[in-house]
């Protein structure tokens, strides 16, 4: 049984390397994908839209920081396309690139001190971290996207 | 055999002066510049929010306080060439300092300078055309309080033919006038009017959400059904109630996006758009609530790009 279970989780984990390597588009979109989730779960909680809860704005803050660690890494050189709206900015600004990935960092890293062991206490202490970090979304989408649907 | 000669000789001089005589470069009238009050600078504040200046008139990428500093220098490439937006900030030699009030008027809402130049109308003054004068007025007054910068922004770089300013003589008259772009019924509410007023006047969306024709004028059969870029890079989105629009989003959806640059599935605002969010957020409630109304409210239509774009 733990054979099956080990080797089921090895097949998982070749599984998902192989479709990193395969396909940096699909695992960059999924990784924004779970960043929208967690804005939408921020931003609803923030409008009043879902109740304050510490626990689930502590996982949309880890969510986020572990996005902004993980991001960068799925952007191979001129990687763009019909199925991508990565601008070519990316490669042809590589600095402010790395610097707009590094804010994200520092930003999530920050939201991540106060969330502490059980999340940030209150609504006030979980927007006064979370809008620094959400402003990250505007900020490269404005230089490093290109809309095209 | 010199009547042969003189014909198009002649036909040539008329041709040139009915083009110099179309082409001349006119201002409002007087009476529509007597009627103003002097103007407010908090009043002005507002509609510099809602015209966006600041997001091709202050230096590129500036930030914060920066986005005050009207100096100029952004370059839009568009098919027709280069075009560097100019310094406008108080500054009496390299920005607006010496105008006056009716200059500014001209400028804005008839796309002509102090000269009596033609602007080009990367200028969005075919939108501007359909503001009221008083909040022209207004928004000189406050425009006056920002900090003059000097050193003007550099010159445009347009070829042949778009390089000749007097050309736009004709194309004005096709495309320069101050009717609004839908007729609204008579039971339209207060908000839809400042809707339409906010969306087709100062916020100028239709320049870039609307398909233009080959001769650079907006495709009004298409109004804010989306377009390709016109900097080459991408499309606008499709801003109409239809399925290919934003039908989905609600009257609140439209103005959270206004206020906070997340649409209803928590994708973020980009590219140009990022800027002109962040005009808008500056705005009051109400005037984002108004807009929403009027988008609501315009004739669904398809997208007005090609599909491959």
């Amino acid at each position: 049984m733990k054979t099956i279970l080990l080797s089921i989780s090895a097949l998982m984990i070749s599984a998902a390397g192989v479709a990193a390597a395969d396909d940096p588009i699909a695992v960059r979109k999924a990784l924004m994908q779970a960043t929208a989730a967690s804005a939408a779960t921020s931003g609803g909680m923030m409008k009043g839209d879902i109740a304050y809860n510490p626990a689930v704005a502590k996982a949309a803050i880890a969510t986020l920081n572990a996005v902004s660690h993980a991001y960068g890494d799925f952007f191979p050189e001129g990687l763009s396309g019909e199925n991508s709206t990565a601008s070519p900015n990316i490669w042809e600004d590589t600095d402010a690139w790395q610097q707009a990935l590094s804010k994200f960092q520092i930003d999530t890293q920050a939201a991540v001190e106060v969330s502490g062991k059980d999340g940030p206490a209150d609504l006030a202490s979980f927007q006064a971290v979370i809008g620094p970090v959400l402003s990250n979304c505007r900020s490269c989408h404005e230089n490093f996207r290109v809309q095209t649907n | 055999m010199h009547r042969k000669i003189l014909t198009p000789v002649a036909a040539l001089a008329a041709a040139g002066a009915a083009f110099w005589f179309l082409t001349g470069a006119e201002g409002l009238d007087a009476q529509a510049l007597a009627s103003v009050e002097p103007g407010d600078a908090a009043r002005g504040e507002r509609v510099f929010w809602a015209g966006g200046c600041t997001s091709c008139h202050a230096r590129p990428q500036a930030q914060g306080d920066a986005k005050l500093e009207l100096a100029g220098g952004l370059e839009l490439t568009t098919d027709f060439g280069t075009f560097v937006a100019p310094n406008i900030s108080p500054d009496p030699d390299d920005g607006i300092g010496a105008w006056s009030e009716a200059d500014f008027a001209n400028a804005m809402l008839r796309g002509v300078s102090p000269e009596g130049a033609h602007y080009y109308p990367a200028f969005p003054y075919t939108s501007y055309a359909r503001m009221e004068t008083q909040d022209a007025a207004d928004l000189f007054t406050f425009i006056k309080t920002l900090p003059p910068v000097s050193g003007a922004a550099g010159e445009h770089q347009l070829s042949f033919p778009f390089n000749i300013r007097r050309g736009l003589g004709l194309w004005k008259m096709l495309y320069l006038n101050e009717e609004p772009v839908l007729a609204l019924g008579q039971d339209a509410s207060e908000a839809l009017r400042r809707g339409q007023y906010l969306v087709e006047g100062p916020g100028h969306c239709g320049e870039c959400h609307t398909p233009r024709s080959f001769t650079g004028g907006l495709e009004k059969g298409k109004w804010l059904a989306g377009a390709p870029s016109a900097e080459g890079n991408g499309i606008v989105p499709n801003i109409t109630p239809d399925e290919s629009g934003i039908d989905s989003w609600s009257a609140s959806d439209i103005a959270y996006y206004l206020e906070s640059g997340f649409t209803p599935d928590f994708d973020s605002v980009g590219g140009a758009m990022a800027a002109v969010q962040a005009n808008m957020a500056k705005l009051p409630a109400e005037d984002r609530e108004a807009i929403a109304a009027y988008l609501k409210s315009v004739p669904p239509r398809p997208n007005g790009y090609p599909a491959s774009q």
